[in-house]
């Protein structure tokens, strides 16, 4: 069904995003409403303008985002930038870009979509401030040992294979890895290979031209080349089929590779992370997984912890999570009762970091007359989980030491989970602090 | 080559990269008046004098008036800066110096151009080039001083 313009146009008025386009000569020719929130111009005050004399970034004159789209014929996604509002007030913004073709495929304009990050920005500096790595919360030895893992490889670009249970942050490792390598500034692009089904997940990753297939109307590239220079984080690889896992082979060996219907063999440098949740040796031995693959994409192996071996984590994780809701939610809750982090300290957590912080903002949400998270509010499958794996003796002691959990955890975070001056500022021995973290199930 | 490409370069003052991609598309649309005007000014930017004073005096016979009419807002014309830059870099003052900076002045003002490619020519008083310009430019005063005038 083809759409009018009339209702292209309702549907552009409507989304929250700020969508502009501008001519062949960069004069703002379309500018809808939320544009106009996000700058403070109305459109009549634009129209017909340069849209460098309006936005006022920097980018203008070093890396326009649509000069670039033009030059690499490709669209920009979550680019990012500075404008100038009316008021003179610098925003920063995420932006996808886009050039516009007539029918003999010559650029005719550009159009852009832009979002307001201000607020994200805010609380990436807030969240950046805390004592994490790359945004990771981790004082456990084990997270440790993979943020020094991470910075002595950040020369490297051989390929990392990391391997983790669901909801661990493994996308978030990766996520550091390309912070602290050198092709930082280079593109990092993410592919779920779990999503695609096995016909189109080649084209997605190698690219297909014209009539490949019967949806291919026009030449596309490929992750691969999109990464070029830069890193292809591949999400769940283990999922892939192993005709696609031959081929991923290929790219890694040779780093060539041909497009969808296509005989011309294209090179790329790119370095690959991949991940899985999967058992690896169970993979192997099915056959689920290309044995000489899993060699090639493991030469720097990662396994990150689940969340019940890295209790040490726990507390620093909920202030975490309890300081962005704040932000996000615009309301201050930064502290949990003894009985509920009691809880959440006995829960196994299946899901990990994920489920974590998903008990976290439900709790939040419900927490409305009060600046603390109670026990009340955790979801039913703590509270009902927690108690079953509770033995009399278990509740009696969880009573007994009541909120001396809660100081202990909080007098570790003051200082850096050193142990000894956590024993000094208790006026205990560092051993009595080792039996009493012990008999609260941290690992010690 | 992409007119839009190009048109973002000189919008960003990457007057080499502007001629790069603006040449050959005024090659295959040479009537294009537009890419000539930004031509011009990159090629003064660029070193390229020579084909600079070639193509002015190609949009010259066109149409005056679309040189002059270049408007710094609504058009993005960079002249009134380089103009600027051109008398802040204390360049000896020759026929060449006169002569680029009577081009980049017909986008501001007519008169001035005038006034500095005649301190051009006392350089090079044979210069048939410049002496075209001159009686050019001032044809077309006085056609207007007339027009207003009646």
């Amino acid at each position: 069904m083809a759409i009018n313009d009339k209702l292209k146009d309702h549907i552009l008025e409507s989304i929250g995003e700020g969508v502009f386009t501008v001519d062949k000569n960069f004069k703002i020719n379309f500018f809808n409403k939320a544009a106009e929130n996000i700058t403070g111009y109305s459109r009549e005050e634009v129209l017909g303008r340069f849209c460098k004399h309006i936005f006022r970034s920097e980018l203008c004159y070093t890396d326009c985002p649509i000069a670039i789209s033009l030059k690499s014929k490709k669209t920009i996604y979550d680019y990012e930038s500075k404008i100038q509002t009316k008021s003179g007030i610098a925003k920063p913004i995420k932006l996808n870009s886009a050039v516009l073709y007539n029918e003999e495929e010559q650029p005719t304009g550009g159009i852009i979509s832009f979002r307001d990050n201000s607020e994200l920005v805010v609380l990436k500096n807030s969240l950046e401030k805390e004592n994490t790595f790359k945004g990771i919360v981790g004082h456990s030895k084990q997270m440790q040992e993979i943020f020094d893992l991470i910075k002595e490889i950040s020369e490297s670009a051989a390929p990392v294979f990391i391997h983790g249970e669901s909801g661990t942050g493994k996308e978030m490792v990766a996520n550091a890895i390309q912070a602290t390598c050198a092709r930082n500034n280079n593109p990092f692009i993410k592919v779920n290979c779990s999503v695609f089904p096995s016909t189109l997940l080649a084209s997605e990753l190698f690219g297909h031209v014209k009539g490949a297939f019967t949806d291919a109307f026009k030449d596309r590239p490929g992750r691969f080349e999109l990464a070029d220079s830069g890193t292809l984080f591949l999400d769940e690889v283990a999922e892939m089929p192993l005709q696609m896992q031959l081929q991923l082979l290929r790219v890694l060996q040779e780093g060539s590779f041909e497009r969808v219907g296509e005989s011309i063999t294209r090179k790329v440098d790119v370095r690959v992370i991949s991940a899985t949740n999967i058992n690896i040796k169970d993979a192997l031995k099915k056959g689920i997984l290309r044995e000489d693959l899993f060699y090639r994409l493991s030469v720097i192996p990662i396994e990150i912890p689940p969340l019940r071996e890295r209790m040490d984590d726990l507390f620093p994780l909920v202030q975490h999570f309890l300081k962005k809701f704040s932000i996000l939610y615009k309301k201050q809750i930064l502290d949990i009762d003894d009985k509920a982090l009691d809880y959440l300290l006995k829960y196994k957590w299946p899901g990990n970091i994920r489920e974590l912080e998903n008990v976290i903002e439900y709790a939040f949400v419900r927490t409305t007359n009060s600046d603390i998270i109670e026990f009340a509010k955790l979801p039913a499958t703590i509270r009902e989980n927690s108690q079953k794996s509770f033995s009399i003796t278990d509740k009696h002691s969880f009573a007994e030491n009541g909120g001396e959990i809660t100081k202990m955890l909080a007098l570790l975070e003051k200082h850096h989970w050193n142990k000894q001056k956590v024993a000094d500022e208790l006026k205990i021995g560092r051993t009595t602090l080792w039996r009493k973290l012990k008999k609260l199930g941290f690992e010690t | 080559m992409s007119e839009m490409l190009g048109n973002q370069y000189f919008m960003a003052r990457k007057y080499t990269d502007a001629l790069a991609e603006l040449e050959p598309c005024l090659a295959e649309d040479p009537q294009n008046k537009s890419i000539k005007r930004k031509l011009v000014i990159c090629y003064t930017q660029t070193g390229k004098n020579q084909k600079a004073m070639d193509l002015f005096i190609e949009l010259v016979d066109e149409d005056i008036e679309f040189i002059l009419t270049a408007d710094p807002i609504k058009d993005d014309c960079p002249c009134n800066e380089l103009v600027e830059n051109l008398e802040k870099q204390n360049l000896p003052e020759n026929g060449e110096f006169y002569t680029l900076s009577g081009i980049l002045w017909l986008y501001c003002d007519l008169q001035s151009s005038i006034d500095v490619f005649e301190k051009a020519l006392t350089f090079d008083l044979e210069n048939k080039t410049l002496q075209y310009l001159i009686k050019k430019l001032n044809f077309y005063k006085d056609q207007k001083s007339l027009k207003l005038s009646s």
